[in-house]
This record gives C-alpha cells, structure tokens and sequence, in this order.
C-alpha cells in the first residue's frame, strides 16, 4: 500500500472496495474514481482508499492514477492504491478496514459487489458494510440481498450513484452493528449436521 | 465430442438432445412419483461406518459459501471419514479453497489421503454456442455418473474392505450448475438400482435389508439405494426467488433447504416437494 506519504501520527481509516472476480462492474470503479467520492471519503476522516478493481478495470484505474499522484486536489488528501483480484480470496485486505489501535488504525469500511462470498467475509470480520448490487447483472436476486441486509441492519445497501450517502449511512451502521453470525436458538448451529444424519440412516 | 458449427448439425443435435434428456427427465420423474421422497431414511447404519461425503464446490460464491457451511459444522473428519469435492474444469479457486480447507482437518484427525479433488468439465462454457452445448451438457452428465461410480481419472480408488460400495453416502450442494448433472446422476443411479432390485429381486441388489439384517459393519445394504442421499441447500444469496438450479432440483433432491423465511414452503413445479425453511446454515 502507498502509505508513505501520510504522517505516522495520523490515524489510518480505510476504505476497501471489492467489484467482484466474476463479472465486470465498471459503473462502481468509475463512481469511485470520481472526485466528489474522494470529498465525501475526506469528510468522514478517510485516509486510504484501497481498490479490489477487476481486470478490465485496470485500464481505468491506471490512467487515474497515473494522472493524479498522491497529494493532487482530486484526491482530497487521500491515499488511493489497487490491485486487480487475488485468487487467495480478501480476507487481508478486509483485515485492514478493522479497527486495530496498535497499529494506529480506527474502523473503516468495506464497501463490496453484492456477491456472497465478500459480503460474508466482511460480516465475519465485523467490518461496517456496504453493498452495492450490479445493475449490469440479468437476476436482481442483488438486490434482494442487499435490501434484507439493510432491514436487518448487517449492512447498508448502497447505490454506485449515491456512495457519498452510503458513507454516510455507514457512519450510522459503526454505532449499532450486529454480531455475526446470528445467534439463534440453541439447536439452530447443528441444522445441517442433524439433516445429514437423518439422510445417513444411523442405527439409534 | 467435436463441436459441430453448422444450423442443421445443431438443430439435429438439439432434437437428440432433448429426446436423451426428455427420457431422462421423465424416468426421473416417474421414480420421483413412485417412491415419496418423504419418507425417513431406513435405520441401517451402524454409528461408527466409514462414510463418504461428496461436495459439490462451484464458483466463487457457491464455493465460498460451501465453506463457510462446513466450517460452521466444524465437519468432523472422523465421522465423515473420505470427503470428494467436485469442482467444474478451470475453477482453480474451488480446487484451492478445497485444499486449503483439506488442510485444515488434518489438525483435526483427518486420514492421509482421505480425500479426492475431481474436475468435471462444464456443461456450457461462458461464450459457447448453444448449438454446442447438447454435446458439452452430455460429456459433463457422463462425468458426473463416473465421479460417482468412483472410476473418475482424478479419483484414487479406497480399499474395497472399507467401501464395497463406490457410492458416496451423501452429496452435499448448494446450487452451482454442476450441481444438476450431480444429483440427475445420483438419481439416475438409484433408478437403476431400484429397476435391478425388481428384475432380479434374489441378488443384493435386493429390497434393503431389515434393521435386524444389518450387518454391524453398517456396511449393507449393498444396493444403491441408501447411499447417494442428496442435499440441496439453496444459496444464502437467494432471499425470495429459487436459482433456476433450485427450480430444476426441488422435486429429486431428497432434502431441500433454504435460508431464509421467504422461500419457506415454495413448492417445485410438479409433486408436492416442498422447501425446508432452516435459517442461516453459513457463518
């Protein structure tokens, strides 16, 4: 990460963003390259922006930062940095939006594609969530997700038109976050485990 | 099976396509009639079998979400003694997740060389012509059948002593493509076996033994037709809709999950099948 331009001093806040390793999801990288986010990401004391981009966003984000070096007025005093994907999966990066006081880092934020996979690594790591559903994408099941996420109150649902408001709502999900998994009644952990043995035809 | 590019090869290709699968599907559909899927599993197996679990891992969610399942179990490598996963040609994320996830049970007591990571090819890749795709849909359905025949290149053999049966005991998925010549296949073979149990009703291929005739070993019956249980859990992603898989499978899995309260009860297109509502199964 290119940190080295910010001073020790400064509490790190991150914000990761994940666009997905199957389907493309330009709409949210060029949302996010947009000046006005890098303003919104200031306002709520942001000091990094780290972006998961996918490969055809490389171009894109490329040329941004090729034409912003850390320190330009776009940026709003923001350290931006990416990578395309990691077949290893983010549980590294989602680590890095956790609070962690001896390593001067507050609570930030992973705002992610609405796929399953990154939006539970994020709920397990009990890092504030906003997801935001691919309009590009056939299905709306997305949005069915995020919505029910959102009622719930496990995430903020997130439009790519409207990330400055989802900050804003994510400052609001920091205070009241819910545990997860959720806790349930007692028997609730050994459902599976319980249906595979009646589907075994175990002697009593 | 070489790709054939021309309209009228495609459209033949077609017809006998459906004609195979409509067959198929209609068989399928008779057995899922005849034998209420309703029922509880006989009482057979004795607590300490061996067992053999396959998984079926798809893409990055579907396998994500797999995972998170079985951590959430903490899947016990000493009841659950040989494990396969099943991942589509190319997954190379799956194949990975499962080992890394394999490594993990060895902490925990699993066996060397417990498990097998098979690679089945797809049934329609991403851009492929869908005159194609009859063809690729029929190789991927055969590999299915071998993979649970346990005659799959990728698969080592275990000792005969420990499984006289190839058949895995369950099969666990959770929705990816694959996952519909997986459980077709499954079904398929029990269909044969229930057809060699009434043709020739003097061999092992028998009616499933009474409790009583159980060996200790819970190693009988020898039939197909306890092992091969299939469990569909539908994606955690899906809140008020079926996956088109979930469509296609709700009447032949023998269980049939969902995670969230909205799909409680949906009904499958044809039978009385019916979702079982369990909560959160992930982590």
């Amino acid at each position: 990460m290119s940190c080295a331009a910010t001073s020790p001093r400064m509490v790190q806040k991150l914000c990761f963003v994940t666009v997905g390793a199957t389907a493309s999801f330009y709409l949210l990288l060029e949302a996010l390259l947009d000046p006005a986010f890098m303003e919104a990401l200031h306002r709520y004391n942001y000091t990094h922006l780290l972006i998961q981009y996918g490969k055809d966003g490389q171009a894109l984000f490329d040329e941004f930062t090729a034409n912003r070096p850390f320190g330009h007025p776009d940026l709003h005093g923001i350290a931006v940095d990416g990578f395309d994907f990691k077949q290893t999966g983010l549980d590294y990066e989602m680590r890095l939006a956790k609070a962690k006081p001896s390593e001067n880092r507050s609570s930030g934020l992973v705002i992610s594609h609405a796929g399953s996979g990154s939006i539970l690594a994020a709920l397990r790591f009990g890092v504030p969530l906003v997801v935001v559903p691919n309009p590009t994408l056939q299905d709306n099941h997305q949005e069915e997700l995020a919505d029910v996420l959102q009622q719930e109150g496990y995430a903020v649902w997130g439009s790519y038109k409207e990330l400055s408001s989802a900050l804003e709502r994510a400052e609001a999900l920091r205070t009241r976050m819910l545990t997860w998994p959720p806790v349930h009644g007692a028997n609730r952990k050994q459902r599976l485990e319980g249906v595979i043995s009646e589907e075994m035809g175990y002697l009593d | 099976m070489a790709p054939m590019e021309s309209p009228i090869a495609g459209i033949l290709a077609w017809i006998f396509f459906c004609a195979v699968f409509g067959f198929i599907t209609a068989a399928l559909y008779l057995l899922t009639r005849a034998a209420s899927q309703n029922t509880p599993v006989p009482k057979w197996r004795s607590q300490h079998s061996r067992v053999h679990l396959l998984i079926v891992l798809g893409s990055g969610g579907h396998t994500a979400e797999m995972l998170s399942m079985l951590r959430r179990i903490k899947l016990d490598p000493a009841k659950y003694t040989n494990r396969t996963y099943v991942v589509s040609s190319g997954d190379n994320f799956s194949a990975t997740k499962a080992a890394e996830f394999e490594s993990t049970l060895i902490d925990r007591g699993a066996e060397p060389q417990s498990y097998n990571i098979v690679t089945v090819p797809r049934a329609r890749r991403v851009h492929q012509s869908y005159l194609t795709a009859p063809f690729s849909t029929i190789r991927s359905f055969y590999s299915c059948l071998l993979v649970l025949r346990g005659v799959h290149p990728d698969q080592q053999s275990w000792p005969a002593d420990l499984f006289p049966v190839p058949y895995p005991d369950i099969i666990l998925t959770n929705g990816p493509a694959i996952a519909v010549c997986i459980i077709l296949a499954a079904r398929l073979l029990r269909l044969y076996h229930s057809c060699l149990g009434f043709l020739f009703p003097q061999r092992l291929y028998s009616h499933p033994r009474s409790v009583a005739g159980a060996a200790a070993d819970g190693t009988t019956p020898h039939s197909g037709g306890f092992r091969l249980r299939t469990i569909f859990v539908e994606s955690w992603a899906r809140v008020t809709t079926l996956s088109l898989s979930g469509k296609i499978l709700l009447p032949f899995a023998d269980r049939f999950l969902v995670q969230w309260p909205a799909l409680e009860d949906k009904k499958a297109l044809w039978g009385s099948k019916k979702a079982e509502y369990v909560g959160f199964l992930v982590d």
